[in-house]
C-alpha cells in the first residue's frame, strides 16, 4: 500500500519548491492569456454587433471556429502550422510559451466575444436611444452609457471563464511548455514516484482555483442583489 | 513542396489515417459520457439529500474534480495507480478520468434541473403514496429532462473536445495519429488543419443543435 503522508514527509520540501517555481510560468501564461482574449473578445464583440456585413461574418466566423476546436488541436495548429506555412520569415521569437499565450488567447477570445455581446445585448435600446438624443455620439454612448452597465453582467462570466483558463494552461504542456505539468512530469519520473507528484500538482491547481471560485460566487451573490 | 503539393500529394493519406482515429475518439467521448450521466445523476442526488454524511462528501468531490485540471486527472490516474497496485489501459484511465471529471460538472447540470422543478411536484407524489425514489423517477426527473438538455448537448461537445487531450496517455485517438503522422513526414500544417477540421465538422452541428434545443426550451416555458 502506498504511503502517501510518510512519502510527502520526505520529499516535499523539494517538490514543493520546484513545483511552486513552474507555477510561475503557469500564472504568467495565464495573465498573458488573459489580457489577450479580453482584447480580442472586445473587439470581436463589438465586430458582431456592429451593422457592417463584412465585419459581422468575421466575427461570426472567428467565433465558430475558435470555439469548436479543442484547445488543444488550436495550440497545435498556432503553435506548428504558421512557421511551415512561412518558412522565409525570421520564426527565432515564436517560442512555445509565445504559442501557447496565442491559443489560448484566441480561445479565450471567442468565448468573451459571446459573454461581452450578451453584456451589450441585455442592454435596453432606449438607453442607448436615450444617449444619443441627449446628443451623445455612437462612440460616447457606448463609452459612458452601455460599457459602464454591461461590466456588472458581464464580470461574473468573464471571471468564471478565468478560472476555467488557469486550468486550461495544463494543456500547454502538450506543446512543451515548462509550466506545472512539465515540472511534475520530469518530477515524477525521475523519483519513480507517480501518484504522489501528480496529486500534489493536482493540490496546486486547486490551491489556486479554488480561492477564486469562492470569490467569483461572493461576487455573483453581491450583484444579484444590487440589480 | 509547398503547402497545396503536400496537400495533393498526400492529402488523401492523411485523411484516411486521422479518419481512423475517430473510432477511438468516439469511444472515450460515449464511455465517458455514459459513465458520467450515471455518475453525476448519483453525485446530484447525493448533494441534494437531507443527510449530510452525502452531502458533504458529494460537495467535496464536485469541488475537487472542478477545482484541478482533467490533465493532471487522468496522470493521477493513468501514471498513479500504478503506485497502487493496479495499471489501467489507456483506454480505462480515459474513460474513467473523463469521466470521473464530467460527472462533477452533469451534477451541477442535474441538481439545476431537478431544482427547476417546483416544490409542489415532489409534494404532490408523496402524497400520492409514491416514495421518494419513485416521486423522483417518475415525477421529477422526466419533467427536468426539458431543462437539462441544452445544457447536457453543450457538456457532450465539451467532452468531445476534451478526448484530444487523452493521446497524453496513449489513447491512438485522432490527435495521436496527426502526431505520428507528423514525426513520420516532416510537415505539421495540412495534418493539424485537416484534424482541426474535422473538429469542427462534429462540433459546429452539435452548438447549432444545443442552440436550437434551448430556444425551443424557453419558447415552451
Amino acid at each position: 500500500m502506498l504511503q502517501l503522508p510518510e512519502i510527502y514527509a520526505e520529499n516535499i520540501h523539494r517538490w514543493l519548491p520546484e513545483l511552486l517555481y513552474y507555477s510561475l510560468t503557469t500564472l504568467k501564461i495565464g495573465f498573458i492569456s488573459f489580457l489577450l482574449a479580453v482584447a480580442f473578445g472586445v473587439f470581436f464583440a463589438l465586430c458582431r454587433t456592429s451593422r457592417n456585413r463584412f465585419l459581422q461574418g468575421l466575427a461570426v466566423g472567428y467565433i465558430e471556429i475558435a470555439r469548436g476546436l479543442p484547445i488543444v488541436v488550436l495550440l497545435y495548429i498556432v503553435y506548428f502550422v504558421p512557421p511551415q506555412l512561412f518558412p522565409d520569415l525570421n520564426w527565432q521569437w515564436f517560442s512555445d510559451f509565445t504559442g501557447a499565450v496565442l491559443g489560448l488567447g484566441l480561445h479565450g477570445g471567442a468565448i468573451l466575444a459571446e459573454v461581452f455581446r450578451s453584456g451589450i445585448e441585455a442592454l435596453h435600446k432606449g438607453q442607448r436611444e436615450a444617449a444619443i438624443s441627449l446628443g451623445m455620439t455612437p462612440a460616447k454612448a457606448m463609452t459612458y452609457i452601455i460599457l459602464p452597465q454591461a461590466t456588472r453582467i458581464v464580470l461574473p462570466p468573464v471571471a468564471n471563464y478565468a478560472i476555467g483558463l488557469l486550468k486550461d494552461t495544463s494543456l500547454c504542456t502538450l506543446i512543451g511548455v515548462n509550466e506545472i505539468m512539465n515540472g511534475a512530469k520530469s518530477i515524477a519520473f525521475a523519483d519513480y514516484q507517480p501518484m504522489a507528484v501528480f496529486v500534489l500538482a493536482a493540490g496546486i491547481y486547486f490551491a489556486m482555483s479554488y480561492p477564486l471560485s469562492l470569490a467569483v460566487r461572493y461576487m455573483e451573490r453581491r450583484l444579484s442583489i444590487a440589480r | 513542396m509547398n503547402f497545396f503539393q503536400i496537400l495533393e500529394a498526400r492529402g488523401w493519406y492523411f485523411f484516411t489515417t486521422l479518419l481512423s482515429g475517430w473510432p477511438a475518439t468516439l469511444v472515450v467521448a460515449m464511455g465517458a459520457l455514459l459513465f458520467a450521466l450515471i455518475f453525476g445523476l448519483l453525485i446530484a442526488l447525493m448533494r441534494i439529500s437531507r443527510w449530510r454524511l452525502l452531502r458533504w462528501p458529494a460537495t467535496a468531490y464536485v469541488e475537487f474534480f472542478r477545482g484541478t485540471p482533467a490533465l493532471v486527472q487522468l496522470f493521477v490516474i493513468y501514471f498513479g495507480f500504478p503506485d497502487i497496485g493496479h495499471q489501467p489501459s489507456p483506454f480505462q484511465a480515459a474513460i474513467i478520468g473523463l469521466g470521473l471529471n464530467g460527472a462533477a460538472y452533469l451534477s451541477e447540470i442535474y441538481r439545476a434541473g431537478i431544482e427547476s422543478i417546483h416544490r409542489g411536484q415532489m409534494e404532490a407524489a408523496l402524497s400520492l403514496g409514491m416514495t421518494p425514489a419513485r416521486a423522483m423517477q417518475y415525477i421529477v426527473l422526466p419533467q427536468a429532462v426539458r431543462t437539462m438538455l441544452p445544457p447536457m448537448t453543450n457538456f457532450a461537445i465539451v467532452l468531445l473536445k476534451d478526448t484530444s487531450i487523452v493521446f497524453a496517455v496513449g489513447v491512438l485517438e485522432v490527435m495521436a495519429l496527426a502526431r505520428q503522422l507528423v514525426t513520420e513526414t516532416l510537415t505539421s500544417a495540412p495534418i493539424y488543419l485537416m484534424a482541426g477540421a474535422m473538429y469542427l465538422c462534429v462540433t459546429i452541428p452539435m452548438a447549432r443543435l444545443a442552440a436550437r434545443l434551448e430556444r425551443q426550451r424557453q419558447a415552451w416555458q
